[in-house]
Formats: C-alpha cells, structure tokens, sequence
C-alpha cells in the first residue's frame, strides 16, 4: 500500500503541491486557517477521484487531465489566497467543469455525425452573438457578457469550440463544404468555397471586435490560420489569408482607438503610469518583486495589480512563487499542448484531426497571448488563461474543450497499431 | 505526409513561442527587476521601508552626515549639517522620493540588495524592524564645511580630488537647499520655480565655459606635436579671419615662450597654437580629455560639450583660449587636472568609500581605477612645470602657499553677462600641490564672479592648504 505513495506517480506531485501551499495558508497566521483544510480535502479529493475514473475505465490520454489538475490547483490556490470567496467558487466552479468535462467525453463518442450539422454551427454562433448583442452588459469595456440572476457568463467563450468545429467540417473535404448540388464549374466552386469560408470567419471576428474583445479576435484568426495553413489546399489562398491581416490590423490601429491605446501602452508603459499604463505596469512590478523563488505564497502583494485574479494571475503567481513556478507553468502548457499534437498525429479521421488541432492550438495560444501580455512581450488583451484564472464560462469551456480531446484521444478514430505517417 | 510535417511545424513554433516568455521572464528577473524594485510608483517599497532603518551616511573619517530618526510611528530622515550635503547625498521624502546618493544606494540603504533579492522570502519571514546599511563616502567634513563657507552667498562649485585614488574630496555646490524633509517639502514650489536653480547640482551637472583654464589642453597638443619649441611675438592684439582677440586687460608681453604664454595667460600665443594645431587636433584633444564622454560616477552627472562639426580659424582660435561652443562641469576639469597632476592617468572618481552592514561587516570597499589617459608622463611633467610658473610668477599668485609648491591655471571666462557688464566673467582656478607628489587637485568656479587670479585661486589655496595642513598632522 505504502509502495504506491511515491513520487514516481505523477498524481502523488499534484498532491504534494496542494499539501505544502494549503499547509502553508492554514499555519501563516493565528488564528489558523482551517478553511483551508477544507479547500484542500475537496481539491485534493476531486482530482484524485477523476484521475482514477480516466485511468480505471480507460478513458484514454491519462496525461491530459493529469496537467490540467496541476495547473487547476495552482490557480485555485492562488485565487484563494487573493480572495477565499473566489476560491471556493473556483471550486464550484471546478466541480461544474468536471462534471462538463464527463458529459462532453460521453456525448462526443455518442454520436459520429458532429461533421454532418455545418450550418447549424453557423447558426448558433450566430444567434450567441445576437443574443449578446441584444441582452449583453458591457463589463470592464467588453460587451460580451450575459447576466442572468446572479451569474454572467460569456458566449464568447463557447463560440470557440463551435469555430472550430466549423472549420473541421469545412477542412475534412476543404474546399467542398458549400453549393456541392449545383452544377457550377469545379473552380467556381472553389472559389465559391473559399469565400464563403473567409465570410464566416470574419463574421465572427466582426462582432467580437463589436465586442471590443481583442484577445479572443487575436485567437480566432490565429486559430484560423493555423488550421489553413496545415489542411488549406492551395498556397497562395493561405498566402492571400495571412497577408490580409496586414491591412486588417492596419485598419485596426488607424480606427481603433482601444488597439492604438493597447500598442502605444505596450511600447511605453511608464509614461502614464498612473492612467493607461498602470495595470501593465504593476504586473511587471509584481513580476520583479518576486525574485526566482517568490515572496511566498501570501506574502507577497500581488492584490496591488488590478484584475488580478482573472487576466493578471499569472503575475500573482510570479509574485508569490517565484519566477520559476511562472516558467513551470509555461512548461505546463507546453507539455499540454505537446500531448494535444501527439493525439493529433495518432488519429486517423480527418473531422477528429481538425478538432483536436483546433483545440490545442486553442490553449496554447490564449496561453501565449495572456501570459505575453501580462510581462509586456506583446500587447495586453484581456482574456484569461485557461485553466488557471478565475471565471465560470472559461473554466468550464475548457473543460468541455478537455472533454472532447479526451473523447478524440480514446475513440475508434485511433489507429489500431503505429500511424504511418 | 504533408499534413503531419506541417502539424510537427506548428508543434515547434508553438514550442518556441513559449520558451520565449520563458526567457524573457528570466530576462525581466535578472536585468530590469532592480529597477522595478526601486521604481517610486511600485508601493511594494513603502512597506519595504517602513520596516527598514534606513542606513547611516558617514564622511570618510565617521563624520555622520545622515540618520534616520522616528517621527511619531515613521522614521524620518535627518542631515544634521542642513544644505550642505544636498548636492551629494540629495533627499529622502515620502512624497517627493530620492536624489543622488539617497536615490542611487537606495538598495543598499535598505539592504535589499542582490542576495535578498534572489531569495526573496529571507528577509521577509520577520516583522521585526531591520536595519540597513552604512555608506561611508569619500568626502572630508572640515573640507567640505570650508568650501561651503567660502562660497557661502556666490553661486559656483568646488570639487577637490586626491589625484592618485580619484576619491573625491570636497564637492560644494551653491546655490543649495536645506535637504532636510520638513523644510524641504513646504518650500519644494518656491525651489523648483527660482531663478537661481537651488536643485541643480553645479559641481557635476553645471556647464560652464572653460575660458583659459582649458589652455592646459591645448598646452598638452601643442607640446605632442613639438609646437612648444618656437617662441612667440606677442603684440597684444592678434587678427583672425579679420576678427580681433586680445589678451586680457589690453596687456602685451613681446617676446615669449609657452611657458610664459600660460604663466600670463596670453590669449594671442593660444590662438596662434590653436590655429597651428587645426581642427582635427583640437577635436581628437577634446575627446581624449572627456569632453562628450559620460562620466561614471555615483551620481548622476552632465556631459561636457564640444560641439564643433566644421571649424573655421575663429573657432579654432575661441577654443584654444577656451572659449566658443565648449561647456565643461566643474567635475570634468577637476578630473583633468587631477590627470596632470597623477602623470596623465585619470583615476575614475569616486564618491563612496565603502558599505557596511549593520553587524559591521564590510560589504564593499571602492578600489581606485585608472578611467583613462590623457597624455604621456612627459607631457605631464612639462605642463606641471608650467603651471608651477603660473602660481609663482603669473596669473595664479594668489594660490600660492608658504612652504609649499602649488601648480595652477587661472580662467576667466566670458558670458553672456560679462559681454555688457564688467567684473562678470566666471571665474576659475584649476591646480593642485604639492607639485612634487600631488595629494590634492582642485577645481574652484564662481559664477559671474569676475577675474580667476582674484576670486577662484584665494579658494583653492584655502582647501590645498587647509587639506595638506591635516594630513600632515
């Protein structure tokens, strides 16, 4: 029995990780902080139990959810050390996401015909949109909230996986998605195709700049491009793509003036510390107080920086644990993203390729692009970072996302044996 | 398969972005994060310091110059000798931050350097109150104290150096301000809008026409370039380009050699040489002896200008009597003349002598650097000759000292002022002694003060004196 608690599992790691940080909370200060207990039985206790269920029952990938928990638990920690009510919402919030995470696995194996509902993705994307548009609540500048009671959450977040599942339907036959009946000339079509194609993505992309979301605008094209790039047939249509984002961002700085705002402040932050300048700047200061080792988890000052436990966690952690938790935790994604690839390669159906792609392209670039942000590498756009930063929708989105890679990793569309590639 | 080639692609891209954050998170953590540590915006320092006992400053001999001292529940800072260290070691307000020693050792004096850096959570464990640590400077309290008094009410600078360590001795700096915090910010306003510039530094951050003091530079050309073999014909009134230049006070002195040309400060000699040397000479010169180079130092300091492109005859003539588009600090042309004095080996000047931790452990002691050279030690010895001539026989009597040989040059450079009115040239006086082995180099301006040989040199000869007196005790 005793053999089994070793750190040769790497579950035994995660749990490791949430004794000495909850140890840590209760004993800071007197009195003790026996909530703390309590946060780290549920935590501790969910990732093992769902951890087990993967591996007892064989639901494929063991690695993913794995990561994922050591990254859940950081960032539940940390939100609980900013805020304890936070922290147990996160904790809500987590077992909402892992119960999301199960029924997206078993629907997504349920059915085979995901390629087959095309228009109604156009569709529901759509109607989210309008439904935001219509009953949206502008939130730190953003109108892309929908409150209902007491809990908000944003369409934003969901219209991702629809994206991508659009752009699987569209690449499994690229170029063959629309107007197949009618008896127009093979390049017409073609071209038909690819227009339309560019039309839904920059539909999407219009209403959330409407939206002033500009990471999640960042994300989609990114997104776009890369599954143009790897299943496009045709150089110069993603040649003519990328060089599109050119003018689009040219447009963009000349008429925008939250994205000329966001560059000038990305280039100088310092001369208006106290205005523009001033999230971004008391992210760096979180993130060079730290040292490489951190403050300590609670004790340094990461609520100094506004938004801190959404978009600016990461400078929190840094903070508190030092800059190499922060490489770690990069390294994380990395590691998640890697394995995302892995169940890429090992598939044999082109609409599961496209997806899993999709996804984990997802989470490594929303990662790239916050984690930027937040030290200044490229400009700052609020988004969160996945698994990690607090916030309902994008927690259980990512799970839901989780889900459906797990599903992909563990279905029939796996190769029997090695892939030929 | 093509596709897979192209997902690996991406895998590796993607790979590479990531450990691109991860380098510049670590470049971030080893490059910038002292300067964010210590940005005046970051209120992580503020609770920093009110735990910390901010560090004591002493003067080379123990002298203290500032203490922290507990004003209701916070420490405040205290200069006990008032206005006369606030163009060294500057002020420590909570609303208008740090200035010059106080700003730049501002690590040290919260002892927050590198180790409690690194590993953060140290120092961080306790609530105690911590203590910081002890700058010992390089400046002499009695010296400093006198060049304050005989500035007093005059606007200039004082900077005396040991020519052989490059520590600076004195650095007076008038007009000044009371650093201490309670009178420091209920006059802040008054201070920032006068016209005399009280927060200026002149000592290191003034610039201020050279006038014939720069003559040793050109006297360093000239002798390089064997121009100092020829005799001269001086008439009083020499014409360049059609423009006239005379020697000071309309005075002529016939037949002469450059030894004497410096010792009387004959404007017409320079020029000629000047003029002999031509442009490129002067430039390259200019450069070697600092001008347009930054100088390190513990604060901050201004660039002295030699702002020429194309030079014709009349410039080259204007800079060699000092004059034209050159500006030195009173910092600068103590350095140089600290470089003739040491052989032509400028040491890099130094304002701090060493750290101390509270448990009087030595962190740091300041070893003396060679900066640069500016000319070879024959040179050197040859120009020490002369200015010898010029405080015994010349324009610099009024530096001599009884018993001692004092070398010197005086200047007295024209302004905008001195144009329309008499008597408001600055004055100058660069020298050091003993001229046998130099302990102390000195550089004395006063601003609109009027003749160097009367008004600079009798300052000078006071700090020589008053330093050779002490240090033969």
């Amino acid at each position: 029995m005793l053999g089994k608690i070793t750190y040769h599992k790497p579950i035994n790691m995660v749990v490791f990780v949430n004794i000495i940080a909850y140890a840590f909370l209760i004993f800071k200060d007197k009195p003790y902080q026996w909530h703390a207990l309590l946060m780290y039985c549920v935590v501790v206790t969910m990732i093992c139990t769902v951890y087990c269920v993967i591996i007892k029952k064989k639901l494929g990938e063991g690695y993913l959810f794995l990561i994922v928990s050591m990254l859940l638990s950081i960032g539940i920690m940390m939100i609980y050390r900013l805020n304890p009510d936070r922290g147990y919402k996160q904790v809500v919030w987590s077992l909402i996401g892992i119960f999301v995470f199960f029924t997206s696995y078993y629907l997504y194996q349920k059915s085979n015909k995901w390629h087959k509902y095309t228009y109604f993705y156009i569709a529901i994307s759509v109607i989210l949109y309008l439904i935001t548009f219509v009953f949206g609540t502008t939130i730190n500048g953003a109108r892309n909230w929908i409150v209902i009671g007491s809990y908000s959450f944003q369409p934003s977040e969901l219209n991702k996986i629809i994206f991508i599942f659009f752009l699987a339907c569209y690449f499994k036959n690229p170029d063959k998605l629309f107007i197949q009946k009618f008896h127009y000339d093979e390049n017409v079509k073609i071209i038909v195709n690819r227009v339309l194609l560019m039309f839904v993505t920059y539909i999407n992309i219009g209403f959330l700049v409407f939206q002033r979301e500009w990471g999640i605008t960042a994300l989609f094209l990114l997104i776009y491009l890369v599954v143009l790039y790897v299943y496009g047939k045709g150089k110069y249509f993603f040649v003519i793509n990328l060089a599109l984002i050119l003018p689009v961002a040219i447009i963009g700085y000349k008429f925008f003036y939250h994205i000329r705002v966001r560059v000038e402040t990305w280039i100088d932050p310092w001369s208006d510390i106290l205005g523009k300048g001033y999230q971004i700047t008391q992210s760096l200061f979180a993130i060079g107080s730290g040292g490489f080792f951190g403050t300590g988890l609670g004790m340094g000052k990461p609520y100094l920086i506004p938004e801190v436990s959404t978009d600016f966690i990461f400078s929190a952690i840094c903070e508190e644990m030092g800059i190499l938790t922060g490489a770690a935790i990069v390294l994380l994604y990395m590691l998640l993203f890697y394995r995302g690839i892995k169940i890429v390669l090992s598939i044999r159906s082109k609409f599961e390729r496209i997806v899993a792609l999709g996804i984990t392209v997802m989470i490594g670039i929303q990662t790239f692009i916050i984690i930027g942000g937040v030290i200044k590498l490229i400009p700052l756009t609020g988004i969160t970072l996945p698994f990690v930063s607090y916030g309902g929708s994008s927690l259980v989105t990512n799970f839901i996302t989780l889900g459906i890679l797990q599903a992909i990793s563990n279905c029939d569309f796996s190769s029997e044996g090695e892939f030929n590639g | 398969m093509d596709e897979n080639k192209k997902i690996i692609r991406v895998l590796i891209i993607m790979c590479t972005m990531f450990f691109v954050i991860v380098g510049y998170l670590t470049y971030i953590q080893i490059f910038r994060s002292k300067k964010l540590m210590s940005n005046v915006y970051n209120r992580r320092n503020y609770e920093i310091e009110e735990r910390t006992i901010r560090g004591e400053i002493f003067d080379r001999k123990g002298v203290l110059l500032a203490h922290s001292e507990k004003k209701g529940s916070l420490y405040e800072r205290v200069y006990p000798y008032g206005a006369l260290y606030s163009h060294v070691i500057g002020y420590n307000s909570r609303i208008y931050g740090k200035s010059l020693l106080e700003s730049t050792y501002n690590n040290h004096l919260l002892r927050t350097d590198r180790y409690s850096q690194v590993f953060g959570m140290v120092d961080r464990w306790s609530d105690r109150e911590k203590y910081g640590n002890s700058i010992y400077i390089t400046l002499d309290h009695q010296l400093q104290n006198l060049g304050g008094d005989l500035l007093k009410d005059k606007k200039g600078a004082i900077v005396a150096i040991d020519p052989k360590t490059g520590e600076v001795l004195a650095l007076v700096s008038k007009p000044d301000f009371d650093s201490n915090v309670s009178w420091l910010e209920d006059n802040w306003r008054s201070m920032i809008e006068s016209q005399e510039s009280p927060f200026l530094p002149r000592a290191t951050q003034g610039l201020y026409v050279p006038g014939s003091v720069f003559k040793v530079v050109i006297t360093a050309g000239a002798i390089e370039n064997g121009l100092d073999e020829q005799t001269f014909e001086d008439n009083g009134i020499i014409v360049v380009d059609g423009k006239e230049i005379r020697n000071s006070g309309g005075k002529v002195y016939g037949h002469i050699d450059i030894k004497r040309a410096l010792a009387v400060s004959s404007n017409v000699v320079y020029s000629t040489l000047g003029i002999q040397l031509g442009s490129e000479r002067l430039k390259e010169l200019a450069g070697r002896f600092g001008l347009g180079k930054d100088i390190p130092f513990d604060i901050p300091t201004n660039r002295s200008v030699f702002s020429y492109d194309i030079m014709d005859q009349n410039d080259m003539a204007a800079v060699a009597i000092g004059q034209g588009k050159i500006m030195v600090t009173p910092l600068q042309m103590g350095m140089i003349v600290a470089g003739i004095a040491n052989g032509g080996n400028v040491m890099a000047p130094s304002l701090v002598k060493s750290i101390i931790s509270p448990d009087d452990k030595n962190i740091e002691t300041m070893k003396p650097q060679i900066l640069y050279n500016i000319m070879e030690k024959d040179v050197a010895e040859s120009i020490k000759d002369m200015m010898k001539e010029a405080v015994q026989n010349g324009t610099g009597r009024n530096a001599a000292i009884e018993g001692v040989s004092v070398a010197g040059k005086t200047g007295t450079a024209e302004n905008e002022l001195s144009v329309k009115q008499k008597n408001k040239e600055h004055a100058w006086f660069i020298g050091f002694a003993p001229v046998e082995d130099p302990k102390i180099a000195v550089a004395v301006v006063v601003e609109y003060g009027g003749f160097g040989g009367e008004i600079a040199a009798p300052i000078a000869r006071r700090i020589m004196k008053e330093y050779l007196e002490k240090s033969k005790e």
